[in-house]
C-alpha cells in the first residue's frame, strides 16, 4: 500500500477513527497492529524480520540499562555491539542490492530498512549513553519502530520524543489534513509533472549537449524537493492525525546562504541523526587533532550521508563533494564573518552571492545523486556549454506530447510552492479565521472542505495509473 | 553570576565571536547564532581546557541547555570524595 493510493487514505481514515474510539491505554497496541497490517501489505516476510529485530533490540536496551544500574562492566559492550550489528544488517542489504539476486534469501531491501534501522540504533545508543531510560513496554517500543506513517521514508523520530507522546492524544484534524493535502499537491501536481522531463533527460544523458543538460541540471533538485518534502508532509500529517507528531525534515532548503546552512535545512531528521551518532562521537575522538580532526569527521559524516542512500559510486561522489564543500565552508567561516563585520557595505551583496553560489554547488552535487553512473554525471557537467546551438530543438524533441504541458504545470506549481512557503497564506487565513464571526468561519470551513475534497479527488482521478513511486521510498 | 558562569560566558563569546552573548540556564543552540554540531565540539574543547576537565561522548550528547553544561562543569570540578 503506497501513500499515493486512494486505499491508503481509506486505511488512514479507518485507523484515525478506531484510534480515537480506543481507550487511551489501548492506543499504542492499536497503532502497533495497524502498523504491522500496513507493513504486511508490502511483505509479510519483511514484517517478520522487523518483529525479530524489534524484539532483539528491546532486549538489548533492557540488558544495557541493567548493566549500567548494576555497574556490571562485563556486559557494557552489549549496546555498542548491538548498534554495530544493526549497522551491519543495514549494510548487508545495501550490498545485496548490488548482487544479481538483489537480496538476501529471497528478500529484497525490506521497506523502510534505512529508516527503522536508524531508529533501532539510536534507541540502544541513547540507553547506553543514559540519554533515556530503557522502554519497559514491548508494545510501546514495537509501535515506535513500526509506526506506519514514518516507516516508508521517515522522518526519523527519536525514541524519547515518541514515547513522551504516549498514549497518543490526537487533537486537531484540520491542520494535519491541510498538511496531507499540501503533501499530495507537492507530489502529484509538482514532482510528478517535473518527473517526465527529468527522466527523459537523465535517460539519454550521454547523447545530449547544452540546453537539455541545463534543463536536467535545474529541474531534478526541484522535483526531488517537491517529492520528498511532499512525502514528509503526508507522513507528519498522518502521524498527527493518530496523535504522534514527528520531527520536521525541511526548512526551505533552497534559500540557504551557505553549505552548512543548507545541511541544517535539508533532510533534517537524517542530518541531525548522523550529527549525533556519527559526527559528534568522531569529533570527540579526534578533538585534539584540531582542524584535521574536524575535516576528517566532516568527511566521514558526509560520506555516510551519501552511502546511506545506497552503496554506489554516484552516492559516494555525492557525499565526497558535499564533504569538500562543508570542510571549506567550516574552515573559512570565521574569516568570512570577520570580513563582513568589518565591511558592512558588502553584507547584502555577500548574502545574494552566498545564496547563488550555494544553490549551484548543491545542484552540482545533486547531478551525482540522480545519475545512475558517475560517468553520466561527469558527462552532464562537462557538456553543459558544448553544442549549445541547436540543442534547444533537441530539448523540444525530448518533451513530445504531454511532457511539455507537464513541465509547465510542474514549474508553475513549484513557483507556487516556494511562494507559499515564503509567505505562508495558510497562516494569514488562520489569523483571519480566529477573529472572524461564526458565519464567516463556517463558510470558510465548508468552502475549504469542498474545495479540498474535490481538488484532491480530481488530482487522484487525473493521475490514476501514472502516479510514480516516491523517490525516497526505495531507501 | 558565579565564577563558572563568568568564565563559561567568556568562552561562548570567543567561540561564537559575539560579545553580546549573555548566558542563561535555559539557553539552547537555537538561541546562539552559529552554534551547531559543527562547532559544538570546539566549545567543548575550550571548556575542557579552561576548567581542566574531561568530557565523554555520552556527556556531550546528553546536554540539553547551558544550565546542564554549567551543572556538569561544576560536577566535574568537584573533587570526588
Amino acid at each position: 500500500m503506497s501513500f499515493t493510493e486512494p486505499l491508503f487514505l481509506l486505511y488512514l481514515a479507518i485507523c484515525v477513527v478506531v484510534n480515537r474510539l480506543c481507550p487511551k491505554g489501548l492506543r499504542p497496541a492499536f497503532l502497533l497492529v495497524a502498523s504491522y497490517v500496513f507493513y504486511c501489505t508490502w511483505s509479510p516476510a519483511a514484517a517478520g524480520l522487523l518483529a525479530v529485530l524489534t524484539l532483539l533490540t528491546f532486549g538489548a536496551g533492557l540488558v544495557a540499562e541493567h548493566a549500567r544500574v548494576q555497574e556490571n562492566t562485563s556486559i557494557a559492550w552489549l549496546a555498542p555491539a548491538a548498534a554495530i550489528l544493526l549497522t551491519g544488517y543495514l549494510m548487508a542489504f545495501k550490498v545485496a542490492l548490488l548482487t544479481p539476486s538483489h537480496g538476501i534469501a529471497g528478500l529484497v531491501m525490506p521497506l523502510g530498512i534505512s529508516y527503522y534501522s536508524f531508529k533501532l540504533i539510536s534507541y540502544v545508543l541513547d540507553v547506553h549513553w543514559v540519554k533515556m531510560p530503557a522502554e519497559k513496554g514491548l508494545v510501546n517500543f514495537a509501535a515506535y519502530v513500526a509506526f506506519f506513517p514514518q516507516i516508508v521514508a521517515g522522518p526519523i523520530q527519536r525514541p524519547a520524543n515518541f514515547f513522551e507522546q504516549l498514549p497518543p492524544q490526537p487533537e486537531s484534524v484540520v491542520n494535519p489534513l491541510l498538511r496531507i493535502a499540501w503533501g499530495f499537491v507537492k507530489k502529484l501536481l509538482i514532482a510528478d509533472n517535473l518527473a517526465p522531463a527529468v527522466n527523459a533527460i537523465y535517460g539519454h544523458v550521454t547523447s545530449l549537449h547544452g540546453a537539455p543538460l541545463w534543463a536536467g541540471f535545474y529541474l531534478f533538485p526541484l522535483q526531488l524537493y517537491a517529492d520528498f518534502s511532499g512525502l514528509t508532509d503526508i507522513a507528519i500529517g498522518s502521524g498527527q492525525l493518530l496523535g504522534i507528531t514527528g520531527p520536521e525534515n525541511f526548512n526551505r532548503p533552497f534559500t540557504a546562504s551557505s553549505i552548512s546552512d543548507f545541511w541544517r535545512r535539508w533532510h533534517m531528521s537524517l542530518t541531525t541523526w548522523l550529527g549525533d551518532y556519527v559526527f559528534v562521537p568522531m569529533r570527540m575522538a579526534s578533538r585534539r587533532a584540531g582542524q584535521w580532526g574536524l575535516s576528517f569527521s566532516i568527511a566521514v559524516n558526509m560520506i555516510a550521508i551519501g552511502l546511506w542512500h545506497g552503496l554506489t559510486g554516484s552516492y559516494l561522489f555525492f557525499g565526497l563533494i558535499n564533504a569538500g564543500y562543508l570542510i571549506v565552508d567550516t574552515l573559512t567561516n570565521k574569516r568570512r564573518t570577520t570580513f563582513f563585520r568589518k565591511n558592512p557595505q558588502w553584507d547584502k551583496a555577500g548574502s545574494w552571492f552566498g545564496w547563488l553560489l550555494t544553490f549551484h554547488l548543491i545542484l552540482i552535487a545533486e547531478v551525482f545523486f540522480r545519475s545512475q553512473h558517475v560517468s553520466d554525471a561527469v558527462w552532464l557537467l562537462g557538456h553543459l556549454w558544448s553544442g549549445l546551438s541547436g540543442s534547444l530543438a533537441v530539448l523540444q524533441s525530448l518533451l513530445v506530447g504531454n511532457e511539455m504541458r507537464s513541465l509547465v504545470i510542474g514549474l508553475v506549481g513549484y513557483l507556487m510552492l516556494e511562494l507559499g512557503e515564503r509567505y505562508r497564506p495558510d497562516q494569514w487565513l488562520r489569523r483571519i479565521y480566529a477573529v472572524a464571526p461564526r458565519w464567516v468561519r463556517w463558510s470558510y470551513y465548508s468552502a475549504g472542505v469542498t474545495f479540498g475534497i474535490f481538488g484532491l479527488a480530481l488530482l487522484f482521478v487525473h493521475t490514476a495509473g501514472k502516479r510514480a513511486a516516491f523517490l525516497y521510498e526505495i531507501f | 553570576m558565579t565564577d563558572t558562569q563568568q568564565r563559561l560566558q567568556g568562552i561562548f563569546r570567543d567561540i561564537f565571536d559575539d560579545d553580546s552573548i549573555v548566558l542563561r540556564d535555559d539557553m539552547t543552540a537555537a538561541d546562539v547564532h552559529n552554534w551547531d554540531s559543527l562547532n559544538h565540539i570546539d566549545l567543548i574543547v575550550a571548556v575542557e581546557r579552561e576548567f581542566k576537565i574531561k568530557f565523554t561522548t555520552a556527556d556531550v550528547t546528553s546536554l540539553k541547555n547551558v544550565g546542564q553544561l554549567l551543572a556538569l562543569v561544576d560536577k566535574k570540578r568537584t573533587p570526588k570524595p
